[in-house]
């Protein structure tokens, strides 16, 4: 893929805020900063290397959705009208709150929704996924330091899983299935596919009890 | 953490919202609830860093070279959003969509002498999502349910047999629940509800008022 850079001849520039954590810079991953920089900057050459990153995985996240409504094209719409959202959302985008990959991937999971209800759906739908996100202001932020932190304890669990929690978690993330789905696709018991899902989490400490809470 | 929720979704409907597998009227009611309680937007946001970590690591697949070209001439092209204000803060982002997009009527209509709805067209069959006001001090007639219902508590508190429901509180009824909501005495609540079957009323009278109480999904 040839990314287009004549438009910004200069190269991406990090910005003061970006300064002042310099010393996390190193652990603050470089996606991050990029998406801060289209964010505050329109800065479109850190924007082409998003796109570089991105584009091809949102494309896989599109393939591994066989829904109702799935059509062959579904990729790559989902890329542009993905890179769009982040294009015209960024400045929203706060590293306190999320990680670019984890911002982009809210970003995606509502996007590949929307366009899967749309096809499959004749019915006029006046709200879309996007309508039920709001991000009310955390009285308690967490650092950058803190969000990277979690991120990588995730990273790293995630490498580590048994092959069949890892299973469950990407049919239940990627492939977009309802719990109910993914027992009935993998021939599992409800209770069965809930409870791998739960262990998976408790292995990267995202929950921290093993029972379902009613 | 300032978190006076008391009733909050289940973990596996938290992770199916996290995943995008929630269905349109429980994601509405689940998002609703996230505005008022602090552990479950905490809860969800470590969700999404393990959708974030499985996308960044998934399989890719190559994009078209003229890909990035085209993505830029649509950007230049597009007209940027305005950024939306929110018309009433007190209420759930989810809510304000609905009030200002989705309103069947304009105005409540009245179930019973203490109860009013208010009901969204969400583009699904599956559940009839509307506000519920009771009034204060209101009793609504006794009922039990068919099927399953969901309920945000979005202002003001009600009451029943086993418990008072306050602001942001998550309540699942399952079919064969019987309980008799009561309003609070200080003031009108208003309640956002999915629910997925017709409700049938156990009280004498009740047949009277069961066409107005059935399900009509929009
Ligand atoms: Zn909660």
């Amino acid at each position: 893929m040839q990314a287009n850079l004549t438009n910004s001849e200069a190269p991406p520039i990090m910005d003061e805020r970006i300064a002042i954590f310099s010393g996390a810079e190193k652990r603050s991953d470089q996606w991050t900063l990029l998406l801060i920089a289209v964010g505050q900057k329109r800065d479109r050459a850190a924007f082409a290397q998003l796109f570089k990153h991105f584009g091809p995985l949102l494309k896989g996240f599109a393939h591994a959705a066989r829904n109702e409504g799935w059509f062959p094209g579904l990729g790559d719409d989902l890329v542009q009208e993905v890179m769009i959202k982040v294009w015209q959302k960024a400045h929203g985008f706060n590293a306190e709150k999320a990680s670019a990959t984890t911002w982009i991937y809210t970003v995606a999971r509502n996007c590949r929704i929307d366009m899967l209800r749309r096809k499959s759906n004749t019915q006029h739908l006046p709200l879309e996924n996007e309508d039920f996100w709001s991000e009310p202001d955390e009285e308690t932020p967490i650092s950058i330091l803190q969000q990277k932190r979690s991120e990588d304890r995730v990273q790293t669990a995630l490498a580590q899983l048994p092959k069949e929690q890892d299973e469950i978690l990407r049919k239940v993330y990627l492939e977009g299935k309802s719990h109910a789905e993914a027992s009935e696709e993998l021939g599992l018991p409800l209770g069965t596919v809930k409870s791998r899902v739960r262990l998976a989490l408790q292995k990267m400490q995202i929950m921290i009890s093993a029972e379902e809470q009613e | 953490m300032n978190n006076s929720t008391n009733f909050h979704p289940t973990d596996s409907m938290l992770i199916e919202f996290s995943a995008g597998s929630l269905g349109v009227a429980p994601s509405i009611c689940v998002s609703a609830h996230l505005h008022f309680c602090a552990s479950c937007r905490a809860q969800l946001k470590r969700l999404d860093q393990v959708g974030g970590q499985l996308l960044g690591a998934s399989n890719s697949f190559a994009v078209d070279d003229d890909a990035f070209d085209k993505l830029m001439e649509k950007i230049d092209r597009a007209e940027e959003p305005v950024a939306q204000e929110n018309s009433n803060r007190k209420m759930p982002f989810s809510v304000n969509k609905l009030l200002s997009k989705a309103l069947v009527k304009d105005s409540w209509q009245r179930l019973t002498s203490s109860v009013a709805i208010a009901r969204f067209r969400t583009g699904q069959e599956e559940f009839e999502v509307a506000l519920h006001k009771i009034f204060a001090g209101g009793k609504t007639p006794k009922h039990d349910h068919h099927g399953l219902e969901y309920t945000v508590v979005l202002k003001g508190s009600f009451s029943d047999e086993h418990a008072v429901y306050r602001e942001g509180d998550f309540l699942v009824r399952k079919p064969g629940d019987i309980h008799q909501p009561m309003g609070a005495n200080n003031g009108d609540c208003i309640c956002l509800s999915a629910l997925s079957a017709p409700i049938k009323l156990t009280n004498p009278l009740g047949f009277l008022m069961q066409p107005w109480l059935r399900i009509n999904p929009m």
